[in-house]
C-alpha cells in the first residue's frame, strides 16, 4: 500500500511520508522533526498528532525517559482573541 | 482571598476528591470542560462477574448529587487554558475568570491515542471513545454498521456496548502496520496483550487458548492457526489475522479495504476485500492527559506500564510542586474504581494539609485501599500496572534524594 497520502498533522497538513523522509534524512529528535515539518504546531497544539510525531522520530533517536518529548505551552486549549485580550477585573 | 480548593476535572477522581474535602467542611470548586459531570465514567456500561451492572451514568450521577449536597461548586463547560504559581498561590486561567487557590488538584484523566490509517480524515471516522460517548451519553447512533480498528480491552468493551444499542459491528480488526501503528498492527503482540484479559472473554476458544499460550511456542502456533475470519465475541468477529489498509468512501465513510496478514503483520498480496460500513472507530488505547502538569513544570517520567508520560508524584498524590496534587488517569491508565480511590487519597491529602496533619491515619488506610482495589480490578489496562507504580516510587525517591543533597 502506498502510504504517501496519510495525513498525520491535520492542522498543518503534514503527511506520513514527509515525516518519515525528514526523520530519515536528519535523524531528528521529536522536537527537531516538529520544527522542520511544522507537524504539531497548528491550531490544536498537536493534540491529535503528538504521539504519531513522537513515534516516527523515535525510530532514529532514543526516547528521553525523564522529559516530555514535545513541549506543552499555554494556552493548552484554543482561546478566542476576544477573551485573550479582555481585561479581567 | 477565600481559599477554596480547586479541582480540575469532574470525573470519578475529581468528584470523589471534592466529596472527601467538602465533607471535612472545606470549600471546593470543580472545573470541567465538558457539559456533563462524570468524565469518562459516563460512557461505561458492563456486567461484572457477580452479575451486577456497572452503569457509568448512574455512578456519575451519584457522585454529582453527593458533591452538590455538600455544597461543591461545579463549573462545567469551562476549559482551563493555563495554570501558574506565584508565592504559593496557584492561578487557574479559564475563559471566564482567573481562580486562585493554595491547593490545586489535577484530575484531568486520559486521552485517546489515534492510529493514522489511509483515509482516516473522512467524515464518519472517530475514536472508539467518541462512539461510546455518542451512543451511551447522548443516545445517538454513530451509524448503522461499523468497523473497529484496534484490538484491545477498551475497544472490545465498547464494541459490546455498541452491540447493546443495536448497532451492527462488522468486525474488530487490526490496523495495517506502519511506524506509528506498529505494536497495534502485529498479531503476536496484540495477542500477548490480550492474554491477561482473557477472563473477560466469553469465548471458550480464547479462555482455553490463554492457558496454552503461556508458552511462546504455543503463542506462535496460536497466532499462525488463528482462524482467518476471526473468533466471535458477543457475535462480533475479532480478526487478528486481518488488517485494514485503507478507509474508503466518497465524502464520507463507505467501507474499509482489508487484507490477510502474516504473524509478523505483513500484508499477504491478493487477499484484499472490501467490508461495507458507514462509520469506523479507531482504538489506539489511552494515555495520561498531563498538559497542565507539564505547563506547571512538574518533572515527568515515561512509564510504559502507566500508558505514557506521568507527572512525578508520591502515594499521597502530591506532586513535587507545593500545593499541586494529582489523581486519576493523569497518574496512569486504570479503571474508574481505582481513580475514585486515588481521588479519595488526594482529597484526604489536601484536607490533612489544611488541618495540620490530623488525618494521617485515614490517609494511610486510603492508600492501602487503593492498592487493594488495584489488585482486584476487573479490567486492567496494563498487566504490569503494579510494576509501573514501583518504578514511579523509585523515581520519586531518587528525585528527592537529589533535591535534599
Amino acid at each position: 500500500m502506498s502510504e504517501k497520502d496519510i495525513i498525520i498533522c491535520r492542522c498543518e497538513e503534514v503527511t506520513y511520508s514527509e515525516l518519515k523522509e525528514t526523520a530519515r534524512k536528519f535523524q531528528c529528535t521529536p522536537r527537531e522533526l516538529k520544527l522542520r515539518t511544522r507537524a504539531g504546531m497548528g491550531y490544536c497544539g498537536g493534540r491529535t498528532c503528538r504521539n504519531a510525531v513522537d513515534s516516527i522520530a523515535l525510530e532514529s533517536t532514543e526516547r528521553n525517559e525523564s522529559q516530555i518529548s514535545l513541549k506543552y505551552q499555554p494556552p493548552i486549549r484554543p482561546v478566542s482573541f476576544g477573551k485573550l485580550g479582555e481585561v479581567i477585573e | 482571598m477565600e481559599n477554596k480548593t480547586i479541582i480540575i476535572g469532574a470525573g470519578p477522581a475529581g468528584l470523589t476528591a471534592a466529596i472527601t474535602i467538602a465533607s471535612r467542611g472545606h470549600s471546593v470548586v470543580v472545573i470541567d470542560e465538558y457539559m456533563k459531570p462524570g468524565g469518562r465514567l459516563l460512557g461505561q456500561l458492563y456486567e461484572e462477574p457477580n452479575g451486577n451492572w456497572w452503569n457509568g451514568i448512574v455512578e456519575s450521577d451519584k457522585l454529582h448529587q453527593q458533591a452538590k449536597k455538600l455544597g461543591v461548586d461545579i463549573k462545567l463547560h469551562t476549559p482551563v487554558s493555563n495554570i501558574e504559581v506565584q508565592d504559593g498561590i496557584w492561578s487557574v486561567h479559564t475563559d471566564v475568570e482567573i481562580h486562585e487557590t493554595t491547593h490545586l488538584l489535577l484530575a484531568t484523566g486520559a486521552a485517546e491515542n489515534p492510529l493514522p490509517i489511509k483515509g482516516w480524515t473522512l467524515p464518519g471516522v472517530m475514536s472508539v471513545g467518541a462512539a461510546q460517548v455518542m451512543t451511551n451519553v447522548h443516545r445517538v447512533k454513530p451509524g448503522e454498521r461499523g468497523v473497529i480498528i484496534g484490538v484491545n480491552v477498551l475497544s472490545s468493551a465498547i464494541a459490546m456496548e455498541l452491540k447493546m444499542a443495536d448497532i451492527d459491528i462488522a468486525c474488530i480488526t487490526l490496523p495495517v502496520s506502519n511506524t506509528v501503528n506498529e505494536k497495534f498492527g502485529q498479531p503476536l503482540e496484540v495477542m500477548n496483550s490480550l492474554l491477561h484479559v482473557s477472563h473477560m472473554a466469553p469465548s471458550a476458544f480464547i479462555k482455553m487458548g490463554s492457558k496454552l499460550m503461556k508458552n511462546d511456542f504455543f503463542k506462535q502456533l496460536g497466532i499462525t492457526f488463528f482462524p482467518k475470519n476471526g473468533v466471535k465475541m458477543w457475535d462480533i468477529p475479532i480478526m487478528l489475522r486481518k488488517a485494514v489498509t485503507e478507509i474508503i468512501g466518497d465524502g464520507q465513510v463507505e467501507g474499509v479495504k482489508i487484507s490477510t496478514i502474516n504473524p509478523a503483520g505483513e500484508v499477504i498480496p491478493g487477499t484484499e476485500e472490501i467490508i461495507g460500513a458507514d462509520f469506523v472507530c479507531i482504538a489506539g488505547g489511552l494515555y495520561p492527559l498531563a498538559e497542565l502538569a507539564a505547563v506547571a513544570g512538574c518533572p515527568f517520567y515515561h512509564i510504559e506500564e502507566l500508558g505514557g508520560y506521568v507527572p512525578l508524584h508520591n502515594e499521597r498524590m502530591e506532586s513535587t510542586l507545593p500545593g499541586l496534587y494529582v489523581a486519576g488517569n493523569i497518574t496512569g491508565i486504570e479503571g474508574a474504581k481505582v481513580a475514585m480511590c486515588q481521588g479519595q487519597t488526594a482529597g484526604l491529602s489536601i484536607a490533612n494539609n489544611l488541618e495540620n496533619g490530623i488525618l494521617e491515619k485515614e490517609l494511610v488506610s486510603s492508600i492501602q485501599h487503593t492498592e487493594h482495589t488495584r489488585e482486584n480490578a476487573y479490567i486492567q489496562f496494563h498487566p504490569e500496572i503494579a510494576h509501573g507504580k514501583d518504578k514511579l516510587k523509585l523515581y520519586w525517591d531518587e528525585y528527592n534524594a537529589a533535591v535534599t543533597k
